[in-house]
């Protein structure tokens, strides 16, 4: 089938319109498409649409909650038990840290990085530092993300990348993004990048895996 | 001319002695005066001590009775967690994702929650400071009350899913802002500013906002003035540039626009509203130490000739932030 077959089902995703992009993909699937190509030319063509569509003026949550609930439910019919790890590019732990319990940014993240082909370990909120650099010993993690709403948890933030050299990972990155974290700097923030937005984060992830592959 | 003609007169675009200095010290008081927030955002009494101690010390134009977006939603039956070193947060919503707004009554700010003791703390702030400094009251918009009731991810899906049910609530949430901002000021406000976090366009396209938040903003406005508000003030955060001329339309006689956009483009978008801004506000916690003085003086100098301003961050100044930083931004604006 050829990448036109799917313009239908990029148009569900991107209108949000979670119940149509799933009968889509359930008919490509029905009609012998593979679920990688569901993947590649139907839910990463309809993220890097909306990549090239969110600007950071044009950034909102809504709209991307919308998208990202239509890929998350494709997603989960093809792949049930989770993306194999063969098919995710590779493996990112995320999580929103001690003491913050917004956990709507996060959830953004990684319905975006999912939706690029990425395997994403979520460990919810009010998550520990020490759980979060488990989590990417275990998982052999490329990065750790960090979502942050509030200012109180800044110190936490700090305290990362130390959790991690102490586990021997010094060469996983850290990432940070939320409303309050975006507003300092990766140096006092003692992170490798702050993301401006979910597309922005997702775009120097990519970069990050392309170069340790190179 | 004292600190509440001063914010009055740049309200009317009208000359100040010096700019007026606002501020959103909310919870900072509490820091400043080693008291922890969980008894600050619950006690009236300590609130309004902090506030005054705080204001004698930095001579801000302006004291906040207000703490946290989670006065109404507990009032209305939410549970909430309280922290010493941070805001309280909705552990469970007043309202399932499949409830409706209809099945919550209007709260009754002298009996629910924390709201008589943010009343108190009002009646206490005023009795102190007669007309000679702003007391202001606060109140949650309606897409934050709504978000606060539901909970954030549930209802921006509910703006797709079930549009009237989300429209119910957002006018259940007018209703609400209008009875407990019109209690805020029975007891001693002269305003109450809107925070309506929910509303950026961070978060909302700016059609949602025109389409579903403007009337029910303007609603909002016309309500709090009718009830004896001195002036109306508009509270987003946030990239707020495509909203911004809406403002006028709805009635707020004050905007804040955050460090996203800039003072001649502020100006541009609202000609004749009164702008609050834009310091950025986790700069007041950066070990890096940006330069908020140098950053006061250029928009102390933006503002010169228009008129129409009022120093303060584009958001809420962090409780953990240094005195320091306050204080030489007071220095400044004392100068300009």
């Amino acid at each position: 089938m050829s990448a036109t077959g799917f313009q239908t089902m990029v148009a569900a995703l991107l209108a949000g319109d979670h119940a149509a992009a799933l009968a889509e993909a359930r008919r490509l699937r029905a009609a012998g498409v593979s679920a990688e190509r569901i993947v590649t030319d139907g839910l990463e063509v309809a993220m890097g649409r909306l990549d090239e569509k969110c600007t950071v003026e044009q950034f909102n949550l809504l709209e991307i909650m919308l998208v990202g609930r239509a890929v998350s439910v494709v997603v989960q019919d093809i792949y049930p038990e989770g993306m194999p790890p063969a098919q995710g590019r590779a493996t990112f732990v995320i999580g929103t840290l001690e003491g913050d319990v917004h956990d709507l940014g996060k959830n953004i993240v990684k319905m975006v990085l999912i939706g690029k082909g990425y395997r994403v370990v979520d460990l919810g909120r009010d998550c520990p530092v020490e759980a979060l650099a488990e989590a990417a010993e275990r998982e052999r993690a490329a990065a750790v993300l960090v979502s942050g709403l509030i200012s109180p948890i800044v110190p936490q933030v700090r305290r990362v990348r130390a959790a991690l050299q102490a586990r021997g990972l010094a060469g996983v990155a850290v990432v940070a993004g939320g409303a309050a974290l975006k507003q300092l700097a990766a140096a006092d923030l003692n992170v490798d990048y702050v993301a401006e937005t979910a597309f922005d984060g997702a775009s120097y992830l990519e970069g990050l895996v392309t170069e340790n592959a190179v | 001319m004292n600190s509440l003609e001063r914010i009055l007169a740049a309200v009317r675009f009208e000359p100040t002695d010096r700019t007026p200095f606002m501020p959103q010290l909310f919870g900072h008081a509490a820091s400043m005066a080693g008291v922890g927030l969980d008894a600050y955002v619950r006690d009236g009494r300590l609130m309004a001590e902090c506030q005054l101690r705080q204001q004698e010390r930095l001579g801000n134009d302006a004291v906040f009775a207000f703490s946290d977006l989670g006065v109404e939603t507990e009032a209305l039956g939410s549970r909430l967690r309280y922290y010493e070193r941070q805001y309280p947060e909705v552990v469970a919503y007043a309202l399932a994702p499949a409830d409706a707004a209809a099945i919550l009554s209007l709260p009754d700010p002298a009996r629910d929650g924390r709201m008589p003791a943010v009343l108190r703390a009002l009646g206490l702030l005023r009795r102190a400071l007669g007309d000679s400094v702003l007391v202001a009251g606060g109140v949650a918009g309606p897409m934050t009350l709504a978000s606060q009731l539901y909970g954030a991810e549930t209802v921006l899906y509910l703006t797709a899913d079930d549009r009237p049910r989300f429209e119910a609530v957002l006018d259940f949430a007018v209703a609400v802002a209008i009875r407990y901002g019109a209690a805020q000021i029975g007891a001693g406000a002269h305003l109450v500013t809107v925070l309506e976090p929910m509303a950026s366009p961070a978060v909302v396209p700016p059609d949602f906002f025109r389409e579903l938040l403007v009337p029910r903003l303007r609603r909002l406005m016309a309500g709090l003035r009718e009830a004896g508000a001195l002036a109306t003030w508009l509270n987003i955060a946030g990239p707020t540039a495509p909203i911004l001329p809406h403002y006028a339309e709805l009635g707020a006689d004050i905007a804040t626009f955050d460090y996203y956009v800039e003072p001649a483009e502020a100006c541009g978008r609202l000609p004749r509203t009164c702008l609050a801004g834009n310091l950025k506000s986790l700069d007041f916690l950066a070990p890096s130490s940006a330069d908020l003085a140098a950053q006061a003086r250029r928009l102390i100098a933006a503002f010169a000739d228009r008129g129409g301003f009022i120093l303060t961050a584009g958001c809420e100044i962090p409780p953990e932030a240094g005195d320091s930083y306050i204080a030489a931004l007071a220095e400044v604006a004392a100068r300009g």
